[in-house]
């Protein structure tokens, strides 16, 4: 019986110690008398490989110990779902941003870089272990927060007293609220007004003391924004009448911010300020200003690209909504 | 494949379910008469309500936590056991238990 023997004390291992010995006597009984029934039935002892299959059978000593232990959770199944969805609100709302904000302070601040190691590599492995750091403080943060409530009351309180009037009113995503078309159409039209006014000639600002002449290339991205400001406008006009996506407009939608997003990439990159001219500084300092402005606007790709995949995805996920509809 | 994979699994899930709730019924109608744990395994798995040792032994503690059974260590055939009978309140559970369970058998059956 050495197996058993060493079976029992397994289980013991895992079981409580006030109740350790009264559990494994209990169980130690019950298994001798099952062998010894099978014995008899057999007419001969067991073999050790049949000991051993029928404690096989009764199951690993911590499972059969957790079945005398009282269930235990950190977060309960009431509080759980609420749990996740903090979560992933802290997720979205503060380590991606955190994230982000690494990402473009190691692209662009070479200081920032020397602080942290030196090198590209360097600095973002430190960026990445203090991403790490961050999560598993912020998650932990918000598990003790929940473990405290679920100890704290067997229910909270907000669980128990609760109002169905209060529940938010059930939102059609497709619906497009008449608000967000008028305030659509109201700004394409001004932005499309001032545009037309202050922006159709290479020359944008020309006054006796500044002067700011644009590439010549400026009149396609004049004439292309003109476009997609014309396009949001029959959009929004077309929304405030059937204030529902369609698969039409949310197409049009799509297309209107792939190319407004592909445009203003491209600006980035056109070294579209040509001259600044300054009365005070003269033109060799308005120039240095001018190449300045250019460069920053070329560093500023990844995020406008940034910007634009996440205003893509938006609308990708609206037309596929709207298709499956 | 996994559909029927998916639909057993089902099966079992919903029959250990069922089977859950009728066992507390089962082991504390037995245990109108006295009983030590395994030889209350052996009277269940005669009537067709087989119950492993891993189920038993805490159900039967939880129910004498309860205040629904009363146990005590007996010798028996050289060997010391723990012998399970029916308390006071145990008897007065059963009863409305009984009445319950037998309300359920009839809706039930008038259901299907």
């Amino acid at each position: 019986m050495d197996l058993l023997d060493r079976y029992l004390h397994a289980v013991k291992f895992w079981l409580p110690k006030a109740q350790r010995q009264d559990i494994v006597s209990e169980l130690s009984e019950d298994i001798r008398s099952q062998i010894e029934d099978k014995e008899s039935e057999l007419g001969r002892a067991l073999t050790e490989a049949e000991i051993e299959a029928t404690l096989v059978r009764i199951g690993r000593p911590v499972l059969v110990a957790s079945r005398y232990l009282p269930q235990r959770h950190l977060i309960g199944p009431a509080l759980f779902p609420i749990y996740v969805f903090v979560l992933k609100i802290v997720t979205a709302c503060y380590l991606v941003p955190w994230i982000l904000v690494g990402i473009g302070l190691l692209l662009y601040s070479p200081g920032y870089r020397a602080a942290h190691g030196g090198g590209w590599f360097r600095a973002l492995g430190t960026i990445w272990g203090g991403f790490w750091m961050t999560a598993l403080v912020a998650a932990g943060a918000v598990t003790a927060v929940f473990a405290a409530l679920e100890r704290g009351a067997s229910k909270p309180e907000f669980l128990e007293n609760w109002n169905p009037r209060r529940l938010p009113p059930v939102r059609d995503p497709n619906r497009i609220p008449r608000g967000t078309s008028i305030l659509e159409l109201a700004v394409n039209i001004v932005f499309a007004s001032w545009w037309i006014l202050f922006m159709s000639t290479p020359t944008v600002l020309n006054r006796p003391d500044i002067q700011i002449t644009l590439a010549p290339g400026w009149i396609y991205f004049f004439w292309g924004y003109l476009i997609l400001a014309a396009a949001n406008i029959a959009t929004a006009g077309a929304n405030l009448l059937q204030p529902n996506w369609t698969r039409t407009t949310a197409g049009l939608r799509l297309v209107t911010n792939l190319c407004g997003s592909a445009l203003f990439c491209v600006l980035c990159q056109s070294d579209i300020l040509l001259t600044i001219s300054l009365a005070v500084d003269g033109a060799t300092n308005g120039q240095k200003i001018a190449d300045a402005i250019n460069m920053w606007a070329s560093r500023a790709l990844p995020f406008a690209a940034g910007v634009g995949l996440l205003v893509l995805a938006v609308d990708l996920r609206r037309l596929i909504r709207v298709k499956a509809a | 494949m996994t559909h029927v994979t998916d639909t057993s699994s089902a099966y079992e899930n919903l029959r250990l379910e069922l089977r859950r709730g009728c066992l507390a019924l089962a082991v504390l109608a037995a245990l109108r008469a006295e009983q030590y744990g395994y030889s209350l395994r052996k009277i269940l798995a005669d009537r067709g309500m087989a119950i492993d040792e891993n189920t038993l032994y805490p159900l039967l503690r939880r129910l004498e936590t309860q205040g629904l059974l009363v146990s005590e260590w007996r010798e028996k055939d050289k060997r010391n056991k723990r012998f399970y009978r029916l308390s006071h309140d145990g008897k007065l559970v059963l009863k409305q238990l009984l009445a319950d369970w037998q309300g359920i058998n009839a809706s039930l059956s008038a259901v299907l």
